[in-house]
């Protein structure tokens, strides 16, 4: 019900604002200056066309989304120094969650929605100096110079929850103060009150999923970040029972969110230097590394109150995110010497909190197991990503990264890896047919995906999209007792091999 | 319709747009040299300390398909350029030019202002195959040697070939330029062959409310296809004093 009266106001205010432009146009021009407006709607169709990196083996070759989003993006510039912006987005699921007949009374779970304040904040130019900048509200921050694998770039959350958008972020009430004191010298200041983690994608659940057989029956458990010989420990609590027998409860994963003192908020600054043909900035920031680590693991094993012959089995974990400071500095050149190529590159300097993993397993509430060991260890390490980007030809158009450390790799017990980044676009019939064909290959395993993308502009704001993202490497790890053994990218958690349509109109 | 004949078209509609106190100024026209005459282009061209220009940019493709742009340039002096495009699937996005071609875009899509490298002034972009060099100002006096082939009571026409050691697109220029006002009204392009490749053209020029007159639209055919592309001017404004603060990334974030 709320979100239909939010959604009501939305339609209705946009309504209002757009007869508002429409009078201001005839009655005085300045308030159609003051006001501008864009936007766009999305569809999306997704097709699962794998079945064997679903939750279990011949899940799949099914549709994944049905999706449609309505994004309204509103300016206000009331004065030449202030301006506002909202930009929400309405989005429809496409999927049924009706699973009740009370349910199918309901148009919020027939036809599911969910209404995204992406950005809303106000900005003023010169407050007290006319070198100085405020912006206070929900925004996002977009730190660094390379494309999407950017190390120094902290301040706002990932949004992972759509694997064909990986540079989306989570929005965040934050402040941000700019100075600007000489053309080639810009200073950044910011503020986050509350931390807000990052998204993830739907699959990442199978990260803590439990292994079944072909029969059903127990297999193996999500590895945690533990030594293997505490892991074999704990697989020989469970060897000595027929697997068949235990009734698994699903996992728990307990996420530990900081609470809201400000000793928990964020702060970053950054300082941004023009060299000629070189732009580089010094950074840091302090807050929360915004993926989960697991800090603590928990499993029970009790007799099954009706069935003597099983036994339950209840596995907890909990997920923190640990405190970091990271020094980073980033540049991008373009080099003229060098057939105009441009390079970009990150390198950040994370000095996280330590933290500890602790597993305790009870039977039948005796204590039988009590492990712990360090997951990530207080000694700093380094992310870093550089590349370079080409224009051959009018059409054709190339863009090389080197990266250390994935995005959600924070040098656990997991470590910090090696990728290959790169992307192909060609365009043909005046740029309306684009191809664009982008991999990320990892050395260390041999894992990699691909995401081949064709774009048709029908008409100016009127595009098509074909797309796709598959992956290729073991999903399955060579050794279940390893938290390092798992093949990064093959990995299931990491998602589903799709194929994906979308029609979008923009305005 | 090439980055190339874009990047000519922009150039052209700035020397077309240009004005002038040169012009204006009583001099003996009879007696220019053709180097004068192509200077004096030249300083048309960023004859303005500001100037500003709202148009559409037609791209009619030779099976008669049309796609429409708009957008609007503003520059300061010859090095400080903003473009931003008003419609289209690039609406939003804008791209600044600082002093030495330092250059960056803002793309709304992904909330972030990004240097662009030097070779990516050849990249078309705007889902048109309008390139970041067309942007780039324009000096044909420091590239090209002129002759004067003829002149009647109100045109000069001048041949214009690369100065020695310079690597140009075309061989060669012919350029048809009244005596009035220095207006440019229309360019033939040659390409190393020889060949005529492509027409540039002017309309009439109209009152725009400012102290000159300008053309409503300039248009570049393809010599060879037919294609074109049209330039609808619907607002030129000059001298309104725009501030250098416009022309920085801060103001690229700020525009957004």
């Amino acid at each position: 019900m709320r979100k239909s009266l939010y959604l009501t106001g939305m339609l209705m205010l946009s309504f209002f604002l757009s007869r508002g432009v429409a009078f201001a146009q005839d009655e005085e021009k300045k308030w159609y200056d003051m006001v501008d407006f864009q936007g766009y709607l999305e569809s999306d169709l997704r097709f699962i066309v794998d079945d064997w990196r679903g939750p279990t083996d011949g899940d799949g070759y099914k549709f994944q989304m049905n999706r449609n989003d309505l994004d309204l993006r509103l300016g206000i510039t009331p004065f030449e120094t202030v301006r506002a912006v909202v930009d929400t987005r309405l989005r429809m699921y496409g999927f049924s969650e009706a699973d009740t007949m009370q349910g199918l009374n309901k148009r919020e779970t027939v036809d599911p929605f969910a209404i995204y304040l992406d950005e809303a904040y106000v900005h003023v130019q010169g407050l007290g100096w006319e070198g100085m900048d405020l912006k206070v509200g929900r925004m996002v921050q977009n730190w660094g110079t390379v494309d999407q694998f950017n190390p120094t770039d902290n301040v706002s959350a990932r949004d992972l929850s759509d694997p064909l958008d990986s540079f989306a972020k989570v929005p965040n009430q934050m402040i941000e103060i700019d100075l600007y004191p000489a053309d080639w010298l810009t200073l950044n200041f910011i503020w986050v009150p509350v931390f807000k983690p990052s998204m993830l994608p739907p699959s990442a659940n199978l990260g803590f999923a439990i292994g079944y057989d072909e029969n059903g029956c127990f297999k193996d458990l999500p590895t945690p970040p533990m030594k293997i010989e505490y892991m074999e420990e704990l697989m020989n609590m469970f060897g000595a029972i027929d697997p068949c027998s235990l009734n698994f409860v699903d996992p728990e994963m307990q996420i530990v969110s900081p609470d809201l003192k400000i000793e928990n908020s964020q702060a970053a600054a950054k300082a941004k230097f023009l060299v000629g043909p070189l732009d580089f900035s010094l950074s840091y920031y302090y807050g929360r590394w915004s993926f989960p680590v697991p800090a603590t693991g928990y499993a029970g094993v009790d007799n099954n109150a009706e069935d003597p012959n099983m036994l339950d089995v209840k596995y907890i974990v909990e997920l923190t995110y640990p405190r970091i400071h990271v020094a980073g500095f980033d540049f991008s050149y373009s080099a003229d010497w060098f057939f105009d190529v441009g390079f970009v590159g990150e390198v950040a300097v994370f000095f996280p909190e330590k933290v500890d993993f602790a597993l305790r397993a009870f039977q039948n509430g005796n204590l039988i197991i009590d492990k712990v060991n360090n997951n990530v260890p207080t000694t700093p390490f380094v992310k870093a990503t550089g590349g370079f980007d080409y224009t051959f030809t009018s059409w054709l158009y190339l863009n090389a990264m080197y990266v250390r450390g994935f995005l959600d790799e924070f040098n656990d017990m997991y470590g910090i890896h090696n990728y290959v980044v790169m992307a192909w676009e060609l365009k043909f019939l005046e740029d309306e047919l684009q191809f664009r064909i982008a991999g990320i290959f990892g050395p260390d395993d041999m894992s990699g995906s691909f995401q081949p993308r064709i774009t048709w502009v029908v008409v100016p704001s009127v595009e098509l999209f074909l797309q796709g993202q598959f992956y290729f490497g073991d999903e399955d790890s060579n050794n279940p007792l390893d938290f390092k053994a798992k093949d990064k990218l093959a990995w299931k958690p990491v998602g589903r091999n799709i194929v994906a349509l979308k029609a979008k109109v923009s305005w | 319709m090439t980055r190339k004949s874009m990047a000519a078209l922009f150039c052209l509609l700035m020397l077309v747009f240009a004005t002038t106190a040169f012009a204006q100024q009583n001099i003996d026209k009879s007696n220019l040299t053709p180097e004068q005459i192509l200077k004096g282009q030249d300083d048309f061209t960023n004859g303005f300390a500001d100037q500003e220009m709202e148009f559409t940019f037609n791209v009619y493709d030779v099976n008669g398909s049309l796609k429409k742009y708009d957008a609007i340039i503003q520059q300061k002096g010859r090095d400080k350029r903003l473009i931003r495009f008003k419609s289209g699937e690039v609406k939003g996005m804008s791209i600044l030019t600082e002093e030495n071609n330092r250059m960056y875009v803002y793309l709304p899509g992904y909330k972030r202002v990004r240097r662009i490298a030097a070779h990516n002034m050849n990249q078309s972009f705007v889902g048109s195959d309008y390139s970041n060099n067309d942007m780039a100002a324009c000096d044909y006096s420091r590239d090209y040697d002129a002759v004067k082939n003829k002149e009647d009571d109100k045109f000069w026409w001048l041949t214009l070939t690369p100065k020695a050691g310079k690597k140009m697109d075309y061989s060669k220029l012919v350029m048809k330029i009244s005596k009035d006002v220095f207006r440019l009204w229309e360019t033939e392009y040659y390409n190393h062959k020889g060949e005529l490749v492509k027409v540039f053209s002017i309309e009439e020029p109209k009152d725009f409310g400012t102290k000159v007159t300008w053309p409503p639209q300039v248009q570049m055919k393809d010599a060879r296809t037919g294609h074109k592309t049209v330039l609808e001017i619907h607002t030129f404004k000059v001298e309104q004093g725009l501030k250098d603060s416009m022309f920085t990334q801060r103001y690229l974030q700020w525009a957004r």
